[in-house]
């Protein structure tokens, strides 16, 4: 262990006397390189962190006040988004990422935008419904709120600040729309989230001064860490005492009354839904030298995972490891490609935090605390869930004969085999197997009506596949979203091992 | 100068484009082409020093031109500085500045809209 040079409770009458030295995670990161990390914990007595990140699993408790005659709640809507409402009778949780149920908004007013519009102070809409009690009778409201007008709203985040996160990029030949935001097709681009050397959770790795009941900043107001976030772990590889990928998580709350919409922030990630972006920064005391060594971290020495997001599995495959001054240059190599990248939380408003941050402790507004209790910084794993039902795979479905067509096929022997064998679509392979094209019996029909005699003309050479090792339901759903009948079912070499079909799948579900 | 050039059916098959680059001296960028037998469309991009007579020539030629000016805009107080749209951007014309404002650059975008329909906050918008 490393000798305590000071206490929190000094810091905090340097902080009191105006005399505490307090500087940004950037900032501690050059001064370190300078000075070495003995001087700057002399010398520095808080490193202030910042994040602005979208943070889906946040929400807001919210108590309305009773009405007269009263009611008892069992379904709450603010401006057409549903709130639970499965706790005492003018209680409620607004989750972040519930959509409207407004079809035709969706998910472009979600949680995340209400939560929003109270903060700014803006009118919402609530509409209760209740089934009525002796002591409750009234069945329905339907009234205006503001953030004035209700007794409490308060931030509750499960899981906020995530230590380090994945970035995400997409092999397919499909644009795929996800909370990572939208990824082009062929790995065009790579999306990553953290803010890098300024993340609360990369400046104190093993949790020595963070832990419940911590103050902090969050949304513009003081809150406060409440315990550990969800999926929190700690059993994970690690590159100079950080995480290489998703590790501690925090549970955050606040006041809403108190918080400033600058910091805050309703959106929408296209075709995945809304999400609340979250602004959090936590001060480090520098307690000690090694403290002090930890808050220097630089994006460079923070390592990042770059995953592929087309592969829609829980653990995705590894494209490679990068930095973070790597990521925020803008380009990355991927597999000999210069790819653009984008960071999907804001690194200006993660700065703005932490030097907020640090302007609430000079001016002596703001306390540090010490933690009730640290965060656990061991033996924590994150648990799957096992689906209990067996996973259907793809190859686990019963093939019929496999029905081929060659390149040099006349049309009239593809369609010769398409209604022999009462099929609509014929893989088009090569002598080894190998996958060159789909022909469906519409385009053999457009063959004929062109005047066309080439397989090769009428094919379509781009396929959706199927691979054997992908689970039934992922394939019904790329049926679904490319509005297709069927698709080949592709081994590991390419060669084609059969068919599947919307057919089999609906067969499937049905015989369940 | 960006312009949005419009063949009718007529003109799809003269040589006019080549025509332009040969007698003008001009260097040019097409950014959209939307051409079929019936007619089409196409964005370019066009310099040199004898672009006024360059333009004057595609107008005798029967290319109907409609200059850009604005294109792409960024609603400030919306926007939060996040950054998804920069890597979406198919020309650069959204980067981040030293600070990390997102900064984008109307001379260079083309309006393709991806940045428009990635947008979190819905805070850029493309206009003609």
């Amino acid at each position: 262990m490393w000798d305590i040079m000071k206490t929190i409770r000094e810091i905090n009458q340097k902080i009191k006397d105006g005399d505490a030295v307090v500087v940004t995670a950037a900032e501690m990161t050059a001064i370190v390189r300078e000075n070495g990390a003995k001087q700057a914990a002399e010398e520095i007595d808080v490193v202030t962190t910042g994040t602005f990140g979208a943070m889906c699993s946040s929400g807001a408790f919210l108590n309305f006040g009773h009405s007269d005659p009263p009611i008892k709640m069992s379904r709450t809507y603010l401006n057409g988004v549903e709130a639970y409402s499965g706790l005492a009778a003018v209680d409620a949780y607004l989750g972040a990422t519930q959509p409207n149920r407004n079809p035709d908004i969706g998910l472009e007013y979600g949680g995340s935008h209400v939560i929003e519009d109270l903060i700014r102070g803006n009118e919402i809409e609530l509409v209760a419904e209740a089934y009525g009690t002796d002591c409750y009778p009234l069945t329905e409201i339907k009234t205006q709120i503001t953030l004035e007008s209700i007794n409490e709203a308060v931030m509750v985040n499960p899981r906020n600040c995530y230590q380090n996160y994945s970035s995400a990029t997409n092999s397919t030949d499909e644009t795929l729309y996800t909370y990572m935001g939208t990824l082009l097709p062929n790995m065009g681009n790579v999306s990553y989230s953290s803010a890098g050397e300024l993340s609360p959770l990369l400046n104190d790795p093993y949790f020595q001064t963070i832990g419940t009941g911590s103050r902090i900043f969050l949304c513009g107001a003081q809150g406060y860490i409440i315990g550990e976030g969800t999926q929190f772990a700690t059993e994970v590889e690690r590159k100079n005492g950080v995480p290489v990928s998703t590790a501690g998580t925090l549970m955050l709350k606040g006041n809403m009354k108190e918080m400033h919409s600058d910091y805050v922030r309703g959106a929408t990630m296209p075709k995945y839904g809304s999400t609340l972006y979250v602004g959090a920064g936590i001060p480090i005391p520098i307690l000690n030298e090694e403290l002090a060594q930890q808050t220097a971290i630089s994006d460079e020495e923070i390592t990042c995972r770059i995953v592929d997001y087309g592969v829609p599995r829980r653990s995705k495959p590894i494209v490679r490891e990068a930095n973070y001054h790597e990521l925020k240059s803008g380009v990355i190599e991927l597999n000999g490609e210069e790819v653009p990248t984008s960071p999907l939380s804001s690194q200006k408003k993660a700065l703005e935090i932490a030097l907020k941050l640090k302007e609430w402790i000079d001016k002596g507004e703001f306390l540090l605390t010490v933690p009730v209790e640290k965060l656990p910084n061991k033996g924590r794993t994150v648990k799957p869930l096992e689906i209990q039902k067996p996973r259907i795979l793809v190859k686990d479905l019963k093939g019929e004969t496999l029905i081929l067509a060659h390149p040099t096929d006349a049309i009239s022997e593809v369609a010769r085999k398409m209604v022999q064998n009462s099929i609509n679509h014929l893989p088009v392979v090569d002598e080894g197997n190998k996958l060159l094209g789909i022909v469906t019996s519409w385009d053999v029909a457009n063959a004929v009506a062109h005047g066309k005699n080439k397989l090769t003309d009428v094919m379509t050479k781009k396929v959706i596949i199927a691979r054997e090792e992908e689970p039934v339901d992922v394939i019904a759903r790329r049926i679904d979203k490319n509005k297709i009948s069927g698709l080949p079912v592709i081994d590991s070499d390419n060669r084609v091992k059969g068919m599947v079909t919307a057919e089999d799948i609906s067969r499937l579900i049905g015989g369940d | 100068m960006k312009a949005w050039l419009t063949f009718s059916p007529s003109i799809v098959n003269k040589a006019i484009i080549s025509n332009l680059v040969k007698n003008y001296d001009i260097t040019f960028n097409i950014l959209r082409a939307d051409i079929t037998p019936k007619g089409g469309k196409m964005l370019i991009e066009i310099s040199g020093t004898q672009q006024k007579q360059a333009v004057e020539f595609m107008e005798k030629e029967g290319i109907h031109l409609n200059p850009i000016n604005k294109v792409v805009k960024k609603d400030e107080e919306k926007c939060i500085d996040c950054g998804a749209c920069i890597s979406l951007c198919p020309v650069e014309a959204i980067k981040p500045a030293e600070d990390w404002t997102v900064e984008v650059d109307d001379l260079k975008c083309i309006g393709c809209s991806f940045c428009t329909n990635s947008c979190p906050t819905r805070a850029i918008r493309v206009m003609e």
